[in-house]
């Protein structure tokens, strides 16, 4: 091959997408290899059965940066999102419905407690503050605190500048968010139990964490960061499903140029004279490149695709050391008609939002002690979205898909993870008893099912340990430690080779931080500073502006 | 100067306030002073720790700068720190000496013991960085002074003192669940435990907790004790140190009162002005300091309307409510465990006795407590104080003191004094797994359940660390972020307990650093 690209971006994932976007914009000439036969990665929509399109992985969107949004203009490109509103959480005698009509969710939680409605939106509050400070940390490139260079420090310290201007209880509640576990940090708030569960079960997801476990409280915060197109909390389902943000993404980075291989599996990175020089797919073919930007996890990036002598030991046993606990399944059903829940029966609003099967924080708590001990949850907890309602496109009319995202399924079973290959229908089975608890009728409804563990996850979607986030968002796994402290920078010890996916600042969800900070660190390494501003629409990363907004 | 509660950090307090040339009275609620650090007799002529039994975390310099050897402190440590039983008739030993413990792990597994040394390092590295804390008032985040920035600067110089890749280490060490953090290194899980139960102790929390390596860390801070830990006795138990710095304070001047009550503490115009006694009695001060625990001190003692109800509100969070019990026996003999096999005699037996048979062991016993039981297998530390300190005991007898988790002190149905004796039982029957008689030699027996230590101790939930000592309850946000600096909200009134930084154990260093914050205050208004 004598073809020759500026930079070859390894996984064509949401954020591998991203970067290569932005870098194409730049006027780059780029390359994507996806191994599989569909771009998206955990972003991905298929028909996995005949009729019925699911969101095969992720299932919601609600942190996509409204900048990659306006910069890559993808409106233009097909997204269009949908709202959903609102949280179910069926129980046993009676349910907890919260909605984005703010009265009606106070009349709700009045039933409950009323004091737990009057503190609701004094926590609305104080939450949206908190929300509006910490969003900038999101678009910063992270600081190395233990460099001898203060210049990266900057944006750290216009963060603590601004952290000691807020009011003394905001700083006090922001210390918190960072340090406690969610059902302790809501107790501080709220009495009525179901709601603790259902509100504090956002800052367990992707984790290998219960919800009265340390660290988990900030992605409360997630909630009220949520935006799409500028409007704040907003969160919702792509028309077409997750795959149609990839999609989009996709498209606005081969309109400007970028080419985008399908079923090109790469088998290592080339290094000539101490750099990264290009890629070998696994057919044998050669392709070199300026740099290459790898999207997928650290582990494949510098385990799998490198010779061990590429890098120094000390960085590789950094890279060993990164946890990648997976922790999560997903269930996704095809439904002859939608299901009914004993306590609020009947079709209706309820069911346009999330269901959110967490009676109780024992009820989360239990299932996260099956999980230490090396067994899926028995009585899992359950997110669960009925993407027709709001999309009718995805399924034959009159029939319906349900998107259930599962904790706990541990990667690591007692047995081992090929045991998932015994356990995968008995898993699938209790997430549909769990549900049918409180939705009798739901077994008879399914007309179709794919389960997918986290031993599925790694084999199809190239996720090591099953990890949703390509390595845990646990605290000492964020932000400058993101993925191993010294290198949360997106450059890697090889140069010419950058990590732009989850498994860099901030980290998971479909977000697009990673890809687009990524892209532009690299722009910025090559001196192209001065074109950042051209080509972001809010500043440059780490520039403040968005602080100061 | 008005000392509000006798436990060890108030005598601190108060001996450096002595020193200083303030006059001094202390305070104490009971008869005996030391609060925590406590010698009971449980039978005639036997005596036993009743809640702390160590007390090897005391600031080295307060032991100088109070002169407590003249005040005949004596300080007792064994060669051995851990002896681990396990289940199946074998046992870990932990030796002061890294190099003897790693020769005898390396019988079993080779990889393991170097494990143990790269560890061992590692934590002295890194306690050793974080001993630098110890001493220091946390920055004040509320109104960052100049003195604030001079502190963070030290703590910058420090920080870049560490070698760069220990100085990530730390960073990336600090919020990790201890299970993660010691866990990963070693194929027997039974070291790991010994190893990591230190992470929990006196906690709520189980090792996959994340946080707890912290706990570990500053366990290990300035003791210089490395992965084993430090097992120092005060010969005549821990009321010895008490009774010593009861005569440090006296020697220098302050006075002290048992048996004296505070009620509450009064105040003019935002400003402490000293405290009534439940007799009536009032007495004025210059500046109230209090070694009660934060949720006491400004909830009960301080007038509601000093704090307003935001910051109330914020005291009334606190999390401070404990899953420690103590359960004391007076043995009529020495009893046998299985793994400290004869030759040894009771060498590998003189310091902590560790009952953690892995990771997931104490997992299961903090499982317990998050649904408000008591552990159905508890997680034990016990001390035979009466080896090293004969004298604690008529000749042949032998105490046992044994700090029991996890026994929380909200139980999900029925009450802690119906429950007492079922906690003695079920310590008694694990024990009886790795010390086969033992039952038959208990003479007699005390139990604290955490109502009793917050009864007859005043700490309010139970907890002996009067906080939890989680990430949400350090350094400059213990109690609270914006009174970290010993200074309550209540001008003139001070918090020098186990519930200001850095927090609980028998250190006094809570004692001595708001003693250093009293006396520049006072001197810089004179």
């Amino acid at each position: 091959m004598t073809e020759r690209y500026d930079a070859i971006v390894i996984g064509g994932g949401h954020n591998g997408l991203t970067t290569a976007a932005y870098l194409a914009r730049a006027g780059w000439r780029i390359l994507v290899l996806e191994r599989r036969h569909v771009v998206g990665g955990a972003a991905v929509t298929e028909e996995v059965l005949p009729g019925y399109r699911f969101s095969v992985c992720s299932y919601v969107v609600s942190l996509l940066r409204p900048e990659i949004i306006r910069d890559l203009d993808l409106a233009r490109h097909g997204l269009e999102i949908l709202p959903l509103d609102g949280t179910f959480t069926p129980l046993h005698e009676g349910y907890l419905w919260r909605t984005n009509d703010h009265s009606h969710t106070l009349r709700e939680l009045r039933r409950w407690s009323r004091s737990d409605a009057e503190a609701y939106e004094e926590y609305g509050r104080l939450m949206l503050e908190m929300a509006r400070f910490v969003k900038p940390i999101l678009s910063i490139v992270p600081p190395d605190p233990t460099g001898l260079d203060p210049r990266p420090l900057l944006p750290l310290a216009g963060l603590v500048r601004q952290f000691t201007r807020l009011p003394e209880d905001q700083r006090a509640v922001f210390v918190q968010l960072m340090t406690m576990s969610a059902a302790d940090f809501l107790d501080q708030w709220f009495e009525t139990d179901a709601l603790k569960a259902t509100m504090s079960a956002s800052g367990i997801i992707g984790t290998f964490l219960g919800i009265r476990s340390p660290g988990t409280a900030y992605v409360l915060l997630h909630h009220y960061m949520g935006e799409i197109d500028g409007a704040f909390r907003a969160w919702g389902i792509p028309r077409g499903g997750t795959g149609a943000i990839s999609e989009a993404i996709a498209s606005a980075a081969r309109a400007h140029g970028a080419q985008i291989r399908t079923e090109a599996p790469v088998a290592r990175i080339l290094v000539r004279g101490g750099r990264a020089t290009g890629v070998a797919l696994e057919s044998g073919e050669e392709i070199e490149a300026g740099l290459v930007a790898s999207s997928v996890d650290p582990h494949l990036t510098f385990l799998r695709f490198l010779e061990p002598d590429a890098l120094e030991p000390a960085f590789l046993s950094e890279i060993r050391r990164y946890t990648f606990r997976g922790s999560s399944g997903k269930v996704n059903l095809a439904l002859d008609g939608l299901p009914e829940f004993t306590s609020l029966p009947g079709p209706g609003e309820h069911l346009r939002g999330a269901i959110s099967i967490s009676p109780s924080i024992e009820y989360m708590e239990r299932a996260y002690d099956d999980a230490k001990y090396g067994r899926y949850s028995r009585r899992p907890y359950v997110d669960i979205v009925i993407p027709t309602l709001v999309d009718p496109s995805m399924a034959p009319p009159g029939k319906h898909v349900m998107s259930c995202f599962v904790q706990y399924a541990p990667y690591q079973l007692a047995e081992g993870p090929q045991a998932w290959d015994e356990q995968r229908e008995a898993f699938g089975d209790s997430v549909v008893a769990a549900i049918a608890e409180f939705a009798p009728g739901l077994p008879g409804l399914i007309v179709g099912r794919q389960v997918l563990t986290p031993l599925d996850l790694e084999r199809e979607f190239g996720l090591t340990g099953g990890n949703i986030f390509q390595g845990e968002l646990s605290l000492e796994q964020l932000f400058f430690n993101r993925p191993v402290p010294g290198w949360a920078r997106y450059r890697t010890p090889l140069r010419g080779l950058w990590m732009c996916g989850s498994a860099t600042h901030p980290g998971g969800g479909i977000m697009g931080a990673p890809g687009r900070l990524a892209a532009l660190e690299i722009l910025r390494s090559r001196g192209l500073g001065d074109r950042i501003r051209e080509l972001t629409s809010v500043g440059g990363p780490g520039s403040g502006e968005e602080a100061a907004a | 100067m008005i000392v509000v509660g006798g436990g060890h950090n108030g005598l601190v307090a108060a001996g450096y306030l002595s020193r200083a040339g303030l006059r001094t009275l202390v305070l104490e609620r009971r008869e005996r002073l030391g609060g925590a650090a406590d010698t009971v007799e449980l039978e005639p002529g036997v005596r036993v720790p009743a809640v702390a039994h160590t007390v090897g975390r005391l600031r080295p310099a307060i032991v100088r700068d109070l002169r407590l050897s003249d005040w005949r402190l004596s300080l007792v440590q064994p060669e051995v720190r851990v002896f681990a039983p396990q289940p199946d008739g074998a046992a870990i030993t932990l030796w002061g000496d890294p190099l003897r413990t790693a020769a005898e792990l390396r019988a079993g597994s080779p990889s393991d013991a170097d494990a143990y040394l790269a560890l061992d390092r590692q934590i002295r590295v890194l306690s050793g960085f974080l001993a630098r804390l110890l001493s220091l008032t946390p920055p004040d985040l509320r109104s960052p002074s100049l003195g604030d920035a001079l502190g963070g600067l030290r703590l910058g110089l420090g920080f870049r003192g560490l070698a760069r890749s220990d100085a990530r280490l730390l960073l990336r060490a600090l919020p990790m669940p201890v299970a993660d953090y010691v866990g990963g290194s070693f194929r027997d899980p039974a070291i790991a435990a010994a190893i990591a139960a230190r992470g929990i102790q006196y906690t709520g929390m189980g090792p996959r907790a994340p946080g707890t390596t912290a706990v570990l860390l500053t366990d290990s801070a300035g003791t210089e004790a490395g992965a084993a830990g430090q097992a120092v006795f005060a010969r005549g138990g821990p009321g010895a140190l008490a009774e010593a710095l009861a005569n440090a304070v006296r020697g220098a001047g302050g006075e002290i009162r048992t048996g004296a009550r505070v009620e509450w503490i009064t105040s003019r115009d935002g400003r402490a002005t000293g405290v009534a006694l439940e007799s009536g009695e009032e007495i004025g001060a210059r500046a109230v300091v209090s070694g009660a625990d934060p949720k006491r001190t400004l909830l009960d003692l301080v007038e509601p309307s000093v704090l307003g109800p935001s910051l109330a509100w914020r005291v009334g969070n606190l999390r401070a409510e404990g899953a420690i019990a103590k359960v004391n026996l007076c043995l009529s003999g020495l009893p046998r465990f299985s793994g400290d096999t004869l030759e040894d005699g009771e060498r590998r037996i003189r310091g902590r006795i560790v009952v953690a048979p892995g990771i997931d062991a104490l997992e299961r016993a903090a499982d317990d407590a998050k649904y408000g039981r008591l552990s159905e297998v508890p997680y034990l530390e016990a001390t035979i104080p009466s080896l090293l300190d004969p004298g604690l005991v008529p000749e042949g007898r032998h105490v046992l003191s044994v700090i029991v988790q996890y026994a929380p002190y909200r139980l999900a149905d029925g009450g802690w004094d119906a429950r007492r004796e079922q906690l003695g039982d079920r310590v008694i029957a694990t024990l009886e797994r790795y010390a086969p008689g033992i039952g038959g030699l208990v003479t007699a027996r005390q139990i604290l359940t955490p109502l009793d230590l917050e009864r007859d101790y005043g700490m309010t939930g139970g907890h002996p660390y009067h906080l939890e000592p989680g990430l949400d309850q350090m350094f400059a946000w213990r109690p609270l972020l914006g009174f970290a600096a010993y200074r309550m909200p209540l001008e003139r009134l001070y918090l020098c307990g186990a519930g200001a930084h850095p927090g609980g154990g028998i250190t006094g260093a809570p004692g001595a650093n708001a003693a250093r914050e009293v006396i520049h205050d006072l001197r810089g208004r004179r």
